[in-house]
């Protein structure tokens, strides 16, 4: 087998001579890829872009502000994923602006790692009210379908904010400057809905794409691939994660988002509404929609409602437009200690990646 | 979170697998692998407590090289 330095040798011996930008839409990938410092590894004409890879970077901060009300006003026991928890929200000054401060507050807030647990915890608590704040792709998602579908208590309702990750890179191609010119799909969402739902980058667009796994070797493969597909002007999708990732995905896993959640528009932090990129659930679980159980919960009219922070820079580190530590803030008024955005508090968003993987502030004039 | 943690299969009871890891145990559902062939002894890609896909040995050892250096990283994350 190949190792990751076989697959650097590979790439040095190509002759890229136009530039590459090659964008991944995982934070997982975006993660080993810092990590291994697989950036600086790679010869200069080959830059690596960070793309939307961070449900909880583009989950609506409207969604993020009735989860904190919910579980301040409401009396629920608010349960999300541990990320959830350090969201910031826009909020007048002294007022509790994440979950985390409602927790310290008093409110009741659970993280959870498993969205079996959130039943777990509306099972032993019949007499209250559970909120399952449940954000993510694909991957969490078909999870969270498989909860409700082995049936979940009446107690206990979802605050969905479920995305899509293939719509927001048709998005950013549709838009005409996509900003990359290769794609490197996500394997675990390929490991669940197949690898053919990219085909479109590379039949529409006619754009090199491989779906990679998560080591340096899958990644590396990949970005040979792309590189390789772009120099000999034949593009195809790629699997270089054929361990995980089969045809037609986990044919269950499908089958049972197909019933939990209908597809909508929906939409993303600080980008706006993308077509089809968002998991509503469908009318046979209504019941279960905390949209529904506690309509009184939400307030349009705020200020800067759905805005990312003043001076936060996240949406374009979502959509790959600038790199992280382009962000006037990054590292100085935002740490993983005291972040200003969410792409700063999420293990998947790029600003925190960066910086727990070294990248310290450029220096701004 | 969407990186996944490969473990192996200890026993079974319906959908629910006792699964290992580096000498941790946990409760994982196979509810997203319903009609799939899975025996103890196999390994799983858990992912927020459910197995998305099976693997094998091999796989699951380079991924869990891969975990290994992320937490070492995290240790010393300032
Ligand atoms: S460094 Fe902080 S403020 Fe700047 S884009 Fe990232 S999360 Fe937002």
């Amino acid at each position: 087998m190949l190792e990751a330095k076989d697959w650097l040798a590979r790439i040095h011996a190509l002759n890229i001579e136009q530039p590459m930008r090659i964008m991944n839409v995982c934070g997982g990938h975006e993660r080993s890829i810092s990590m291994a410092g697989l950036r600086t590894a790679l010869p200069k004409q080959v830059q690596l872009i960070a793309g939307p890879g961070c449900p909880v970077c583009v989950c609506p901060e409207e969604d993020v502000y009735q989860a904190i009300q919910l579980a301040v006003h409401a009396g629920v026991i608010l349960v999300a994923f541990g990320d959830m928890l350090r969201v910031p929200v826009n909020v007048a000054k002294g007022a509790l602006r994440s979950l985390e401060q409602a927790k310290a507050a008093g409110a009741d807030v659970r993280p959870i790692a498993s969205p079996r647990e959130a039943v777990q915890i509306a099972q032993q608590n019949p007499e209250r009210q559970v909120v399952f704040f449940a954000a993510g792709f694909e991957t969490t998602m078909a999870p969270v379908a498989a909860m409700l579908l082995e049936g979940v208590p009446d107690n206990l309702s979802l605050l969905l904010s479920g995305r899509l990750t293939w719509p927001a890179v048709a998005m950013l191609l549709d838009s005409g400057e996509a900003g990359f010119n290769a794609l490197v799909a996500p394997g675990h969402v390929a490991t669940v809905m197949g690898p053919e739902e990219w085909s479109f980058v590379v039949e529409q667009h006619h754009m090199p794409a491989a779906v990679a796994g998560f080591t340096p070797v899958s990644l590396l493969a990949a970005m040979y691939s792309v590189l390789r597909q772009s120099l000999e002007d034949k593009c195809f999708l790629d699997n270089c994660y054929p361990e995980l990732v089969k045809p037609g995905g986990n044919p269950a896993a499908r089958r049972l988002l197909a019933k939990a959640f209908d597809v909508t528009d929906a939409n993303w932090r600080g980008i706006g509404i993308i077509p089809a990129s968002g998991y509503a659930l469908a009318p046979a679980y209504a019941a279960h929609d905390a949209r529904l159980r506690f309509p009184a919960y939400n307030d349009t009219e705020r200020k800067r409602a759905g805005q990312m922070p003043p001076g936060c820079d996240c949406a374009r580190v979502v959509l790959g437009r600038i790199d992280p530590d382009a962000c006037k803030l990054y590292g100085t008024a935002c740490t993983p200690k005291y972040p200003v955005g969410p792409c700063m508090v999420s293990d998947e968003g790029a600003c925190r990646i960066w910086w727990s993987t070294g990248v310290r502030a450029a220096v701004h004039d | 979170m969407c990186l996944g943690i490969p473990m192996q299969i200890v026993s079974i009871d319906g959908f629910n697998a006792r699964c290992e890891a580096k000498g941790v145990s946990r409760e994982v559902s196979l509810f997203l692998l319903q009609g799939e062939d899975i025996k103890i002894g196999d390994h799983v890609m858990v992912h927020v407590g459910y197995a998305i896909q099976t693997m094998t040995a091999q796989e699951a050892r380079s991924t869990w090289e891969l975990l290994d250096e992320m937490l070492a990283a995290e240790d010393s994350d300032a």
